[in-house]
């Protein structure tokens, strides 16, 4: 079987191209019309107004990490070290210790993210076998004044609620 | 000289000085906004003065604060100093003076003496363009050189065979220009061109030299540097070309003298070809003998228009997301009424003119002042095709611009001077 060649049309070769003046014309015609109907109304723009008006984030959206917990409030991680071993870019450090409410017998003492090397690729939460680390809390923007306010820790990362419910996070895939 | 002949030497030379540098800023913001509206975004809306924003106007002063306390480099491995520093002094100063000979409005009368409108009262006005429009290239090409960098000398390379190719097709547009109106003081050029065609077609350059003006506009994106002729820049193959080095003030001096020479060739191109500061149909002559009627005119026009202009930014002046006691809608209100001032000071002044003598020196400073307005517009709207062409037009390719330049505008300018040589011989 031959490949499917498909022969494009050249343009630019008839008189009226050639001249090209007017093409330009045709050209300009074409922006001021964008001009003059955004002068006259400029509620017409394609823009977000955004710090105002913020853009819907989807449930399936990788946003900042957050640690999930138990309905009785102990943290879900048992310290496996998955998502460590899967991080591409090192960015996750965590320090096991025993744990003494009898859930389990491992817990995190530290659980350290270091958003200016994250890559938001979402492999932690992948490789994560108890659903115990989720990026679903809608936060895209992370800004900060220095280099150690983007080190998340463990109370942090419990903190921060997720943005959207069991469902709507199931239905997102992630 | 009488103190009235040193106010209007002194009246001259600063417009010629200053006009230029105030539409710097002008030029900037119409650039930026204007941009933003050609590519459906809004552009720079939100720099503020306690909540006034100019419609984006405050952003200039910002970015003119940044530019001013940022620090000023000057790396060590640049041997000559001297010539590093004086690249942009040369590009802004070249432009600033080029503008320097065009008449801003008709010659003034004032009991029994003439004040010639011109920063320079010079007779060789073209001539003097000329020169320093092509004096402004060495400015970009020792930038480029005294660089050390090789993007640097790439873009001042580009930019000097650019200018060669393009100051000859220029040069010779404005040779048939001469053929038609027989002198190259550019005030008796745009006092030519006040005339009118079969009695009813303004005598413009445009009207008589249609080809001509083609090429010469042509000709001036190229000398300004401007897209889709900026390869001396060419962002995205030089990364900035010949400015590549230079910081903060340096800069900005660049980046202001560009607009300058946008500014003054477009005061060239609307003398040459727009009539200059002629208001179409009505010769100097006879705006002076109909000065009162034309103030009352003026008087009916002026509200007419602010209520319309009032009523676009009570519109455009909003936030457009749900937002509890709008601030904007204090801001337009504001604006609003600082222009309604504007118009009802200026009904006074017209008011005035309707009171005093026809035909004495009131009528012919109303009638200056009317041709100033009308050429600064005229100009306003010459640099909006500027900004309009910049952002249609993709940048040509180096050889392509040759192309144009040597094998299209070249013959068709040495056409041009063939046909208009052939009819002014023929007519005369």
């Amino acid at each position: 079987m031959s490949a499917k060649v498909k022969t494009m049309d050249r343009k630019g070769a008839s008189l009226q191209e050639r001249l090209y003046l007017i093409e330009i014309f045709k050209g300009m015609a074409t922006t001021f019309g964008h001009f003059f109907r955004n002068l006259l109304d400029n509620r017409k723009l394609y823009v977000r107004h955004y710090p105002e008006v913020q853009p819907e984030i989807p449930a399936g959206w990788r946003g900042r990490h957050r640690l999930t917990s138990h309905a009785d409030g102990t943290v879900k991680c048992v310290a496996c070290f998955m998502c460590q071993t899967n991080c591409p870019a090192n960015c996750i450090m965590i320090k096991a210790g025993e744990r003494q409410d009898g859930k389990t017998e491992k817990m995190p003492v530290k659980f350290t993210i270091d958003l200016l090397e994250c890559i938001y690729c979402g492999y932690c939460v992948e490789a994560c076998p108890l659903d115990a680390i989720r990026m679903d809390t809608g936060i895209f923007s992370v800004t900060g004044n220095n280099r150690e306010s983007f080190i998340l820790e463990l109370p942090e990362l419990l903190a921060s609620p997720g943005a959207y419910s069991e469902e709507e996070y199931k239905k997102g895939g992630a | 000289m009488s103190p009235l002949d040193i106010f209007m030497l002194v009246a001259r030379v600063a417009f010629a000085a200053f006009i230029p540098l105030c539409f710097i800023a002008v030029c900037v913001w119409m650039e930026r906004r204007g941009a933003g509206y050609f590519q459906d975004r809004s552009g720079p809306n939100r720099a503020n003065i306690f909540g006034f924003r100019a419609a984006g106007l405050v952003q200039n002063l910002a970015d003119a604060a940044k530019l001013f306390f940022k620090e000023d480099v000057i790396s060590d491995h640049i041997k000559h100093k001297f010539y590093f520093v004086l690249a942009p002094v040369i590009v802004f100063f070249t432009a600033l003076v080029s503008f320097a000979v065009v008449p801003f409005a008709d010659t003034l009368v004032l009991g029994g003496k003439s004040y010639i409108m011109q920063g320079i009262p010079l007779d060789l006005g073209i001539l003097w363009f000329l020169s320093f429009v092509g004096f402004s290239v060495y400015g970009i090409i020792l930038a480029g050189w005294s660089s050390t960098n090789k993007f640097g000398v790439l873009g001042a390379l580009r930019s000097a065979a650019q200018v060669i190719s393009y100051e000859i097709p220029m040069g010779l547009a404005i040779v048939s220009l001469l053929v038609v109106y027989g002198t190259v003081n550019l005030n008796e050029i745009a006092q030519f061109q006040g005339k009118l065609l079969f009695g009813f077609i303004p005598m413009w350059g445009a009207v008589l030299q249609p080809l001509g003006m083609v090429i010469f506009i042509i000709a001036a994106f190229a000398e300004t540097n401007r897209t889709p002729f900026d390869l001396a820049e060419g962002e995205s193959e030089l990364v900035a070309g010949f400015h590549v080095e230079y910081s903060a003030m340096k800069f900005a001096i660049f980046f202001m003298g560009e607009y300058v020479a946008m500014f003054a060739s477009s005061a060239m191109i609307v003398t040459l070809f727009f009539g200059g500061y002629q208001v179409p149909f009505l010769s100097t002559a006879t705006l002076i003998s109909q000065a009162k009627p034309l103030a009352f005119l003026l008087m009916i026009i002026l509200p007419v228009v602010m209520h319309f202009f009032a009523g676009w930014i009570r519109r455009s002046n909003v936030s457009h997301y749900p937002r509890e006691n709008d601030p904007r809608v204090f801001e337009a209100t504001v604006y609003i009424k600082c222009f309604w001032g504007l118009v009802i000071i200026l009904e006074v002044l017209l008011l005035a003119i309707l009171f005093s003598a026809s035909g004495g020196p009131t009528a012919h400073i109303f009638v200056v002042l009317l041709q100033v307005c009308t050429f600064l517009f005229k100009i306003t709207m010459m640099i909006f095709v500027y900004i309009w062409v910049r952002w249609t037009l993709p940048r040509f390719r180096y050889d392509q611009l040759q192309k144009l330049g040597w094998q299209m505008l070249l013959p068709l300018a040495l056409l041009n001077i063939f046909i208009t040589s052939a009819f002014v011989v023929a007519l005369s």
